[in-house]
């Protein structure tokens, strides 16, 4: 008897319900296939268009002009100093004052990421420190990985712990080493150590990927959370609509975005016109940028995360100044050590500009970092 | 039973068009997230000093500019652009720094400086861009000075470039001393040394009539806490640096006193005394007198390091049968153990940040030095040799230096130094064997 109803009950929902948002359904499913396609669609083509078109024009003909008597000139035209530099250089450092009215407004949308982000720390945090916990003794014991020995004659390659990019750093460290260390006692000391170095450098990279790989998978499940548990299947697809990129290049960010959007709506009329940045465009700004990020990994400013905003030109050169936008850990001090090592990467790895997407200009016109040095401290 | 799985499904439906539509609305700035950054020194061109007057002030100008750039360079933190790479000089200390032609090189940080000598008086002027911001760092300053201390100059604008760089304070001007050990094994002399911190200008406080052992700076720089066997077994003394007086820490008839340090206000001299076959931890005041015992147990307890409030101790105690580290009250009360990891640990010494704990881990065979959270957590294995003992800690805390001795007949002691990242582990020059080192403060 009950199954008869269960069996009724539930057919005639699932018909009333396919019925009234059958239309949403149906095309969610589809475009998710599609969504590659639709990179590519007419908008896009469009915007594709139009980019080409005014560029072509206007900024690039300017750009020669200046390129031509000084390609170098282009950075510096923001300090035309007149003569006594020494005294017009106190002004600069003032100057990031008055830009603080206009960080408020941007400052706007940070206040609502709190919020999610206080929603999210609860599940992450108690998670990160049982592992940290499981860390710490299996650290205590890394001087025993003596193995690493054999590996120590060559190198002083220890700075590896970033595999992308330590093919950079290494040569420039051991050139300057060998010039510093004339005694040769020094250099049948230092493998040795390096040694023990190249085990602590190793595992530290092994730790990062598991904490940042976890947050990902939260900000889906924060999502659907507050909703039931069975009907969780639907409900995602119906995101997938409009944010199906952004989940994949970096779902920390779509969440956040997410969560400032809800508040932040104003500003939906300003920014974020155009196709969104593809995975791909995303993850160059950022290995771009990370390759000039110097971290002074004994130092206090590696206890720092700092998030940084800044304003873009066309040619993907920074435009005015970096500011500062919100910290996480470490003194004053420390947190403008770590200021100025993230605002030193922007502007040092920019060169002729990024290499960002003229066609989605719009998206990109405004940018918020955050550098994070966790996964590189030395704990 | 039905109507809750009614209820549970027209929630979801409900819950699944809102959720739809805050997702539309996507918007904001671009948000990117950098999580790997790299690890390398920062490139810097500290052109000679510019002339301004005087006889060799070029010099003069060449010299300091050298030694600030050793010290920069000897921390592994910064490298030196070669001066064959400029694009343009600075000829004159107040025209404007042609920014664009040190970006082109890339260097990130620029030292521009002049010198006028007047006399045997130097008076050097400095000033730190930041190179591509096109800024300066901070404001110039202006050092005085004699001829003779010009060294110490140079370490002072290296300890200006190197605060405002990196946020923390510096450590060049600063002096350590230290054993000086000469002679073969058997039959070695000792001498207090002390040195600047690159083991410049060596001068010696005593003779090699009598072994000498652990030098222990003041926390001003003005005393050194040794000791000696003088009069056959060991006891501390004191000796003002200026004067090179010393007088004995009277700790009573038929005891050995040993491992003293100094409190951080300088007033009390923590160390440890055996009388029969024990050894405790006591303290007493710098002039003599006050003495109060710290520890009571039957187990030898040694080597004491004051926190930097001078609140709690640090020290080495095998009262668990093995050699490990401690941390009580200074007012008394139960040691709890914080070195947990295998072997024998000792000669802890805190950091002047107050944040970590340096000491010398005997494992397998091998001798490390270590750090080590005040909590005994997230221990970190520095060094590793033959035999590498007493760490000492840079005024900054970023630094330890220790003694590293070699093994064999002919084994020596020397000084060497490293980051606390593990990074940069060097030799100190000494102009002889060396050991005990301890590193005194940042002058004035």
């Amino acid at each position: 008897m009950h199954a008869g109803h269960y069996i009724s009950g539930a057919g005639h929902l699932a018909l009333i319900g396919w019925a009234l948002f059958g239309g949403m359904f149906l095309p969610e499913e589809l475009p998710a296939p599609v969504t590659e396609v639709s990179m590519i669609s007419p908008e896009d083509f469009a915007a594709l268009t139009q980019g080409v078109d005014a560029p072509a024009i206007a900024p690039e003909i300017v750009e020669p002009e200046a390129p031509a008597t000084e390609p170098e000139a282009d950075p510096t035209p923001p300090t035309p100093e007149p003569e006594a530099r020494p005294e017009p250089t106190p002004q600069p450092v003032e100057t990031p004052a008055p830009e603080a009215p206009d960080a408020p407004p941007q400052v706007l949308p940070e206040p609502v990421p709190p919020a999610v982000v206080q929603d999210t720390p609860p599940d992450p945090a108690p998670q990160p420190s049982e592992d940290v916990a499981i860390v710490l003794p299996e650290r205590t014991p890394r001087p025993q990985p003596r193995p690493a020995e054999r590996v120590a004659p060559e190198p002083i390659v220890q700075p590896d712990p970033t595999p992308d990019t330590a093919p950079e750093v290494q040569p420039e460290t051991a050139p300057e080493e060998a010039p510093e260390l004339p005694q040769p006692e020094q250099d049948s000391a230092a493998p040795e150590e390096a040694t023990t170095e190249i085990v602590t450098e190793a595992e530290q990279p092994s730790g990062a990927p598991e904490r940042s790989s976890r947050p990902r998978t939260r900000p889906e499940r924060t999502a659907a959370a507050p909703e039931t548990p069975a009907p969780t299947p639907t409900p995602t697809p119906a995101p997938t609509r409009e944010t199906p990129p952004e989940p994949a290049a970096d779902p920390l960010a779509a969440a956040l975005a997410e969560a400032s959007s809800g508040n932040g709506t104003g500003e939906t009329e300003r920014v974020a016109a155009g196709p969104p940045l593809s995975r791909g465009e995303r993850e160059a700004l950022r290995l771009a940028v990370q390759a000039c990020w110097v971290v002074d990994v004994g130092s206090q400013a590696a206890n720092v995360t700092v998030v940084v905003g800044m304003n873009m030109n066309r040619d993907g050169t920074v435009a005015g100044d970096i500011r500062l936008l919100s910290s996480e850990g470490g003194d004053q001090a420390a947190v403008q050590t770590a200021f100025q090592a993230a605002r030193r990467a922007v502007l040092r790895c920019q060169q002729g500009g990024y290499d960002l997407p003229a066609d989605k200009y719009d998206q990109w016109r405004e940018i918020e970092m955050t550098f994070n040095p966790e996964s590189m401290r030395l704990r | 039973m039905l109507t809750r799985l009614l209820t549970t499904v027209l929630f979801a439906l409900i819950a699944a068009l809102m959720l739809a539509a805050p997702a539309r609305a996507q918007s904001g700035p671009l948000r990117i997230e950098i999580t790997e950054g790299v690890i390398e020194p920062l490139p810097f061109a500290v052109p000679d000093f510019v002339p301004e007057g005087g006889t060799d002030a070029a010099s003069w100008g060449a010299r300091l500019a050298r030694v600030v750039s050793e010290d920069l360079v000897g921390t592994g933190l910064f490298r030196e652009l070669p001066s064959s790479a400029y694009i343009s000089g600075i000829t004159s200390f107040s025209s404007p720094v042609q920014f664009a032609d040190w970006k082109a090189i890339n260097a990130q940080a620029l030292i521009t400086g002049a010198v006028t000598v007047q006399g045997n008086q130097l008076v050097v002027k400095f000033r730190i861009y930041d190179v591509f911001a096109g800024t300066e760092l901070g404001s110039g300053l202006q050092f005085v000075g004699t001829t003779d201390g010009w060294r110490r100059m140079a370490h002072k604008v290296a300890d200006q470039v190197y605060a405002r760089i990196t946020g923390e304070g510096g450590y060049f001007d600063s002096r350590v001393v230290f054993v000086s050990e000469t002679g073969p094994k058997d039959d070695r002399k000792k001498r207090l040394a002390i040195m600047d911190y690159d083991g410049e200008n060596v001068q010696y406080l005593t003779d090699s009539s009598s072994i000498v052992l652990a030098p222990r700076f003041s926390p001003t720089g003005d005393r050194v806490l040794y000791t000696s066997y003088e009069t056959g077994f060991p006891r501390i003394y004191v000796l003002d640096v200026g004067s090179v007086q010393r007088r004995v820490l009277e700790s009573g008839q038929g005891t050995m006193s040993f491992a003293p340090r100094f409190s951080p206000d300088g007033q009390t001299v923590l160390f440890s005394l055996t009388t029969g076959n024990n050894t405790d931890i006591y303290a007493m005041s710098v002039s003599g007198g006050g003495m109060t015992r710290l520890t009571s147990a039957p187990s030898i307890e040694t080597a004491p390091s004051f926190s930097p409030d001078g609140s709690r101790i640090v020290f080495e105690s095998d009262r668990s049968g093995t050699q490990q580290l401690y941390i009580m009250p200074v007012s008394g009360g139960e040691p709890q153990r914080i070195s947990f990891g295998q072997g024998r640990y000792g000669t802890p010494v805190w950091s002047p940040r107050g944040d970590m704990i340096a000491f010398t881990k005997q494992a397998q065979g091998r001798f490390h030095i270590g750090v080590m959270r005040t909590d005994g957590s997230e221990e970190r294995l520095l060094t590793a040799s033959f035999l590498d003992e007493g760490p000492t800690w840079a005024p900054n805390g970023r630094v330890i230096m220790f003694t590293r001795e070699t093994q064999g007949a002919n084994g020596a002691a020397s000084l060497y130094s490293v980051d606390i990242s593990g990074r940069n582990l060097k030799r100190v020059r000494t102009p002889s064997g060396a050991s005990d080192p301890s590193w005194g403060p940042l002058q004035n």
